[in-house]
């Protein structure tokens, strides 16, 4: 030692002092540890843990929940923890020095007070400081009782929020429409976006018609493909303001999904979710057991008779008689067959298995996730896979620098797609139109030796269903790639360049073959689509914060972007089959290949500013403007302002003990809008295919091969948002409302509506209408108890909204927008009404006594005019009303959601009245039914008709031609998910290291609680466009039930 | 300004880049003759081939595919079919060839034949409804007229005549024509202009019962202009037997994809054969025409012997019979002939017309006897331009057959009985056109189906409806038509069906 200088010696033993008192000033009891968990008892990783009353002390959960946070050296104040994370009500505690690991458990947040939000462009921004409503769902809410496409699991949970789910099979469409139809253009749908930038949501092809026949198939949208277990977070942004920065094509809302990211942690961090679901017909139809197969009375007894009646209930007595015949030729006892739909549709299924690892450094953080979807149709046959890749990546390169990048790919596979509307082609007829003493199974297999269809009724275009499901063939396709990469700059302290690009883009094929020997085209059918669709958006911004003074704060923004979506279509039609029963576009004796080839485009510029005042008061002012290549030259931008504010009142005041929170918003905002398709603004002329002549006529609508007449002039819309509301929380937050007021109205709306085909034209494109959307939309939250081993949360949200179609254009008091098959019912915009209002006939009556007016000729009560008002499509009132109970270890939610006011017009009973195979043709089979009222010319009728010659049949037949006769109120509420999970006690497994493991009983769509439909689902609709309020004949909804495991590792 | 380049190139982007912008006139041309002569015959449009059961040519054992035969209330749509099919194609398509013409002083000739080919699809319409949309029709684009007025059919009859005139005349041999882009004449002028004056025979002959001076005026005129008489100069659309279907045949495709496909007399879909009335007629007067056109299929081939042949009852109550494999059906070697002409106005019906004027003083160029029987022989002869060989009838035969059939005298309207019941023979298959001169003079004497729940108290009807779309996307116009007419109704009398 002596070795060692002086002036070495003095500074080792300074640093000897200094680590002395280093350590004096760092007692053990400094370091407060804990663990911080969400309801279900699993970890919650990434909360914040902050000292209440210095937020700069504060560090965040590892993968396991755990923390350990470090008080300053001289802290002495009070010990209350605030433990806050995205999706959880922030909670407060209090704890003790030395005080030994404590555990937080945290309740799911319905609306916290301080939660950030993910707002337009993916900027997070606190709720409070928002002058609009935005509602957000975590992600996990979607990975229990799954849906196959997530849109349809927003069914009832935002106020506002119309979500449905078609009746087409396993990977159908949903459509979602936010605070009512916006539009009297084709899309009221919203703008899905995935980490700020815009997806993808076409059907391929186009969406199924009302009227379609063969081929009538919904394809599957775009948002099918997202993977629930990527979802960190939706947050619906209901329109207007709160949309405005995504510009035109969020008129009518945002869906804003933010995927999931990896966590800085030690190692990797694995979750695996499994689901395994049955599915079953929902509702079977009351149909009569009176009187079986048969015409006039009289029941089949040879084969010829059979086939004659097969799908007709105007037989006699249903008495057992075993001298019946059926078409399959054999005889059997004539006794009523009440199980053909349960017997024709089997038990669907549907297996998700999914994987996601996450880790990282402070560096670099990822996540990649593997999702297989196998799902069997209750059509036996129809299948549909779905296996989904997604990887994510976030790296701070330098201080100022940092980079996102997510990558998804999908493989969507569907097989035999069922359509719906008219019966060529559409196995779901058999099981409903077949008579009420045939068994739906003595059809099978539906062809004969030779493979061609075996007849079963008199009509060769109501298909065998057997037949269908065995010998047609229907197989899609879709490849699918989404990139986003985003790159940000810090210049200068608080200047944030962001530049980002994204593509969507997918590959789809298509075919869809009527095979040799269907009856009602013998040389078979092919139908096919090969498309690749892009949709490209490219975005950079500048933003800016600063304090203009202590108590005023500024964040500025300026942003460009450019959008290209394109498509390069081919559809492929041909028939005849060269060599029989061989299936291949080469064997076809006439084929036409039609090239569609849309490209869109639409830059813009925007920038918003927004100022807080001592962090209470918030103003936000935007503007954007948009160019569109889809209009006319001359008319083809817009700018549209938007402001917006919000006041916290509890913050600014003190207020009574009672309230805990109070806050005040309003907003104004404008939104832009060009057309929707390209090509609409000059008349062109195609090519018509010709094995001779050379052919040319007008370029039909690519979706519905009609003519159109083009618009020169087509200009922007403009749809005004003016929103107000405010939210409370009371009694420590126990008790919460948020109401919100809006009011939105659509001018020069760019309208694609049928016209008399007289004009030389199916439908003009037109830039006319006001339309208004106003309502109100409830949200109230209740914690009634809350415990530390029982806790019930609930969440109930109604929402109204009235719509109104205010004007058309001068002399135009409707345009029609869709049409049932044979024109039955048909859907039109009235000035005056609500959007989608169902227009048809009635039966005619006298003015004065109300008597029916009959035809002597043929004994039916004589038709009204087609333009008789029958009501409105869409549903004003909408409600979700979710249950949470905790106990212990358990954990039970419940959904009801409930959709009123609307009207459904039934194709199904339509027929099945023509039929004879509902109740409501019972009256005067026996005895004859006697018609009482005045014929044409005001005299007395009163004639008695009877099953002879068919006239009854004949008269109940003729039932289609009054459309009043099958309209159905729609209103309904369901039960609509159950999730009653158990969190397994993992601490006794040992082996391996699981951080929490869930295992739950699910069910979605259990029970209709209330419904005036008696004989099908009233949410029953097969397509995804505007022409709601036809039920056609699709495949019938279902109940889903089953059981899921989710483990953490 | 910076601003002004944020819509570089959306102009061009805007162009469809599978399309093109001015119309080819002479291929607009073609789609319209194939779209007016029938095309479109898949489900739900099929062009009016129920005529054919409604003058009881065919019928069929099923209720809804033997409409034409039963016209049984529940099928009563079944007459929407005509008119939706024809507007939005052949209408509007010469619309566009006449509009891309008519200004360019070179192509007289293919304004002309689009006039006339316009009055004989326009005809066709107004014939089978009465008052139409004619004046505004097709007239979306070029004068946003959405919503078309209902003409008076009478105001259509004097429009079309004068049509037919103008057009005729401004026909100029020397100028350009269609070439084979006209798949009737191959533009050839003159055949266009006797195919304008026998249209106009046709028409001004329709006039007899509502206005009979028109009708000479119209019928002298057209037989001055020259009207069809020789074989060569019969209007026919010529087809391909093979590829897309719109080369094919329309009438023949209809009846091959509903019924006669699988080609052996029990396989028929939806239940169509020949009807009883016409097959016992044409053996009642040993027609060498039966074996040409029907067949029965005995032991998997077809029979033509002619008396074998055998109709099928029209009241079969939708129920396939045990016997129907024996009933006769179309002969495949010569009606059904996919690649075969469909011919559009014959020398037969110029022949039948002119006894016709001939009976009624209006006509002296030959005898009314010997104009019936040139009539019958042409109509004859129609078989092998339609089917070649197979359809050839051998001198010897039509000679017996005209020598046992000739014109008989008696009062007019004894003799045009006669007329009007071969020419139900002899044009057959163009129904609409028999049906036609049945609601002028009451001929063939057919009778009618008096079938459970027909919609017409066991009559006939006599007009087509429109389709229920007119009455909610053109309500007006479409109630003023009612209100001028009659009501929507099948027995409602159009304006030159006066009783």
């Amino acid at each position: 030692m002596t070795k060692f200088p002086k002036a070495l010696r003095g500074i080792l033993l300074g640093f000897c002092w200094l680590l002395f008192l280093l350590g004096q000033a760092q007692p053990t009891d400094r370091h407060l540890k804990g663990t911080v968990k969400g309801p279900d008892g699993s970890a919650v990783a990434g909360a914040t843990v902050a000292l209440a009353a210095d937020k700069k002390t504060a560090t965040a959960t590892d993968a396991s929940g755990s923390f350990t946070l470090t008080l300053p050296a001289a802290y002495n104040g009070p010990l209350e923890l605030e433990i806050s994370s995205v999706g959880y009500e922030t909670r407060r505690v209090s704890v003790q020095r030395g005080q030994s690991a404590i555990t937080v458990v945290m309740d799911n947040n319905r609306s916290s007070l301080n939660e950030v939000v993910v707002t337009a462009l993916g900027i997070n921004r606190e709720k409070k400081s928002l002058g609009y409503a935005v509602t957000t769902v975590k992600g996990d809410e979607f990975t229990q009782a799954r849906e196959n496409n997530i849109a349809n699991a927003l069914t009832g949970k935002v106020a506002g929020v119309n979500a449905a789910g078609l009746s087409t099979g396993p990977g159908g469409s949903s459509r979602v429409t936010i605070r009512g139809n916006g539009t009297l253009g084709p899309d009221n749908q919203p703008l899905y976006v995935v980490n700020g930038m815009p997806i993808d949501n076409s059907v391929p092809g186009g969406a199924p018609t009302v009227n379609g026949i063969t081929n009538n198939v919904d394809r599957g949208d775009g948002i099918a493909g997202i993977n629930p277990d990527d979802i960190e977070s939706i947050s619906v942004l209901k329109g207007g303001t709160a949309a405005a920065l995504y510009g035109s094509r969020a008129a009518n809302g945002v869906i804003l999904i933010t995927t999931k990211k990896g966590r800085a942690q030690r190692g990797v961090g694995v979750e695996y979710n499994s689901t395994a679901t049955l599915e079953n017909v929902a509702v079977i139809p009351e149909f009569q057991y009176t009187y079986g197969q048969g015409l006039d009375g009289v029941m089949p007894t040879d084969i010829n008779s059979a086939q004659a009646s097969g799908r007709k209930s105007w037989g006699a007595p249903i008495d057992g008689n075993t001298n019946y015949m059926a078409v399959d030729t054999v005889h059997h006892p004539y006794t009523a067959k009440k199980k053909n739909l349960q017997n024709f549709y089997q038990t669907g299924s549907t297996f998700t298995n999914s994987v996601a690892l996450a880790g990282g450094n402070e560096k670099t953080v990822y996540r990649f996730s593997a999702a297989d979807l196998n799902s069997n149709g209750i059509l036996p046959k129809t299948t549909y896979d779905r296996k989904t890749l997604n990887l994510t990546l976030a790296s701070k390169l330098t201080d100022k620098l940092s980079l996102d990048a997510l990558a998804q790919y999908n493989l969507e596979t569907g097989t035999n797609r069922t359509g719906a509307g008219d019966a060529l082609g559409n196995p779901n007829w058999t099981p409903l139109e077949i008579a009420n003493t045939a068994d739906v199974r003595w059809l099978k297999p539906g062809y004969d030796v030779n493979g061609n269809e075996v007849k079963w009724n008199d009509a060769d275009i109501a298909s065998n269903g057997y037949f269908v499901i065995n010998k047609f063939q229907e197989k899609d396709v879709k490849n699918r790639f989404i990139g986003q990469a985003s790159v940000s700059y810090e210049l200068i302290k608080n200047l944030v360049f962001k530049g980002t690009v994204s593509e969507d883009y997918y590959n789809y094929n298509y075919y869809n073959i009527l095979p040799t020997g269907t009856r009602y085209v013998p040389n078979g059918q092919y139908s096919g689509i090969k498309t690749d669709v892009s949709e490209f958006n490219g975005m950079v911004t500048g933003a800016y914060k600063t304090a203009l003074t202590k108590d005023i704060g500024l964040s500025a923004l300026v942003g460009a972007n450019t959008r290209k979506n394109q498509e390069n279509r081919l559809t492929l039609n041909g028939n005849n089959f060269v060599v029989p029963y061989f299936y291949s576009a080469s064997n076809l004796s006439a084929l036409t290949t039609t090239p569609y080839r849309p490209r869109i485009g639409t830059n813009s510029i925007f920038g918003s500013v927004d100022l807080d005042y001592k962090n209470f008061l918030f103003l936000t002012l935007g503007g954007r403007e948009d160019w569109f290549s889809t209009l006319s030259p001359q008319n083809n931008h817009i700018f549209y302002p938007s402001v917006s504010g919000s006041f916290v009142l509890s913050d600014a005041v003190r207020l009574p003990e009672f309230f805990s929170y109070a806050k005040l918003r309003g907003s104004w905002a404008q939104v832009g809008g060009g057309a929707p398709d390209p090509y609409q603004i000059n008349l062109t002329f195609s090519n018509v295919a010709s094995s001779g002549a050379s052919l040319l006529n007008v370029t039909p609508d690519p979706n519905t091969g009609n003519n159109v007449i083009s618009n020169p002039n087509l200009k922007p819309y403009t749809s005004t948002t003016t929103e107000g509301g405010f939210e409370l929380q009371m009694l420590n937050s126990r008790l919460g409302i948020d109401f919100t007021y809006y009011n939105r109205q659509t001018t020069n709306d760019i309208v694609n509506t049928a016209v008399s085909t007289t004009s030389g034209y199916s439908n003009v494109i037109m830039n006319i209408g006001k339309l208004r959307n106003s309502g109100v939309e409830v949200l109230l939250t209740g914690k009634p108890v809350r415990t530390a081993n029982f806790g019930w949360n609930v969440s109930y949200n109604i929402a109204y909204n009235a719509n109104k179609v205010v004007a058309l254009a001068p002399g135009l008091n409707y345009i029609q927008i869709a049409s049932s098959v044979n024109s039955w019912a048909t859907l039109q915009q009235i000035v005056g009404s609500p959007f989608g209002t169902l227009v048809g006939t009635r039966m005619t009556r006298d003015a004065k006594t109300g008597q029916i007016v009959y035809d002597r000729t043929t004994h039916t009560p004589v038709m009204t005019s087609a333009t008789q008002v029958l009501g409105n499509s869409v549903a004003p009132y909408t409600m979700g009303l979710t249950n949470d109970f905790r106990y212990k270890r358990f954990n039970l939610s419940i959904l009801l959601d409930g959709k009123f006011g609307n009207k459904i017009f039934s194709i199904f009973e339509l027929y099945a009245t023509r039929m004879g195979k509902l109740k409501s043709t019972l009256p005067g089979r026996a005895n004859g039914l006697e018609l009482k009222g005045i014929d044409k010319s005001g005299a007395p009728y009163d004639t008695v008709i009877t099953q002879a010659n068919g006239v009854l049949r004949n008269y109940y037949d003729n039932y289609k031609t009054y459309s009043e006769l099958f309209l159905h109120d729609g209103s309904f509420i369901k039960l609509r998910q159950v999730v009653f999970s158990y969190q397994l006690p993992i601490k006794n497994i040992a082996t391996v290291k699981i951080q929490s493991a869930n295992i739950s009983f699910v069910a979605r769509n259990l029970l209709i609680l209330y419904r005036k439909t008696t004989n099908f689902d009233p949410e029953q609709s097969f397509t995804n466009s505007n022409a709601q309020g036809f039920e056609s004949i699709g495949l019938p909804r279902t109940r889903s039930y089953g059981l899921n495991l989710a483990v953490k590792f | 300004m910076a601003l002004s380049s944020c819509d570089k190139g959306y102009k061009e982007m805007n162009i469809n880049p599978d399309a093109v912008t001015n119309p080819t006139p002479q291929f607009v041309f073609s789609l319209a003759e194939y779209d007016g002569a029938g095309a479109g015959g898949h489900y739900g449009s099929s062009a009016a081939d129920f005529l054919l059961g409604t003058m009881q040519y065919t019928t069929s054992y099923n209720d809804v595919a033997g409409w034409g035969s039963k016209y049984i209330n529940s099928q009563i749509q079944q007459t929407y079919g005509p008119f939706n099919a024809a507007y939005p194609d052949e209408i509007n398509e010469l619309g566009i060839v006449i509009k891309t013409v008519k200004s360019d002083p070179t192509k007289v000739n293919w304004l002309a034949e689009a006039r006339i080919w316009r009055v004989y699809c326009f005809m066709r319409q107004t014939d089978l409804y009465g008052d139409i949309p004619y004046s505004q029709a097709g007239l979306g684009y070029d004068s946003s007229l959405l919503k078309p007025v209902y003409d008076a059919q009478q105001s259509i009859y004097t429009n079309m005549l004068s049509e037919l005139d103008a057009a005729a005349q401004s026909l100029d041999a020397t100028k350009t024509t269609f070439g084979a882009s006209d798949l009737i004449y191959g533009g050839n002028p003159d055949q266009w202009k006797k195919f304008a004056y026998s249209l106009m025979l046709r028409l001004g002959m329709r006039l007899t019962k509502v206005d009979i001076a028109s009708a000479q005026t119209w019928v002298t005129k057209a037989i001055a202009g020259g009207v069809i008489l020789q074989d060569a100069d019969i209007a026919k659309m010529s087809y391909l037997a093979t590829g897309q279907d719109i080369n094919k045949n329309p009438q023949v495709l209809d009846l091959w994809n509903s019924d006669y496909i699988s080609q052996n007399g029990v396989g028929n879909v939806e239940g169509g054969k020949y009807a009883d009335s016409w097959i016992s007629y044409l053996q009642s007067t040993n027609d060498p025409r039966l074996p040409i056109i029907s067949v029965v299929w005995t032991g998997g081939k077809p029979d033509t012997t002619s008396s074998k042949q055998l109709g099928m009852p029209q009241n079969i109550p939708n129920k396939q019979p045990a016997n129907f494999g024996s009933y006769s059906e179309p002969n495949p070697a010569t009606v059904l002939g996919l690649g075969s002409p469909k011919l559009l106005f014959t020398a037969a019906e110029s022949y039948f017309l002119l006894t016709e004027a001939a009976l009624r003083g209006w006509y002296s160029g030959a005898s009314a006897s010997s104009l019936y029987t040139l009539g019958i022989q042409a109509a004859m002869r129609h078989w092998s331009i339609v089917a070649g060989s197979a359809g050839t009838i051998s001198p010897a035969a039509i000679t017996t057959y005209v020598n046992n059939n000739v014109l008989v005298s008696g009062t007019l309207d004894q003799q045009l009985q006669q007329i009007y019941t071969q020419f139900w023979v002899s044009i057959f298959p163009d129904a609409q056109e028999v049906y036609n001169n049945w609601r002028r003079t009451g001929y063939p004497a057919l009778v009618p189906n008096n079938y459970p729940t027909n919609a017409t108290g066991g009559q006939i009807y006599r007009r087509c409806l429109y389709p229920i779309s007119e009455q909610t996307l053109n309500t007006v116009n479409y109630n003023a038509a009612v209100a001028r007419q009659g009501a929507d109704a099948l027995m409602t009398r159009i304006w030159w069906d006066k009783q």
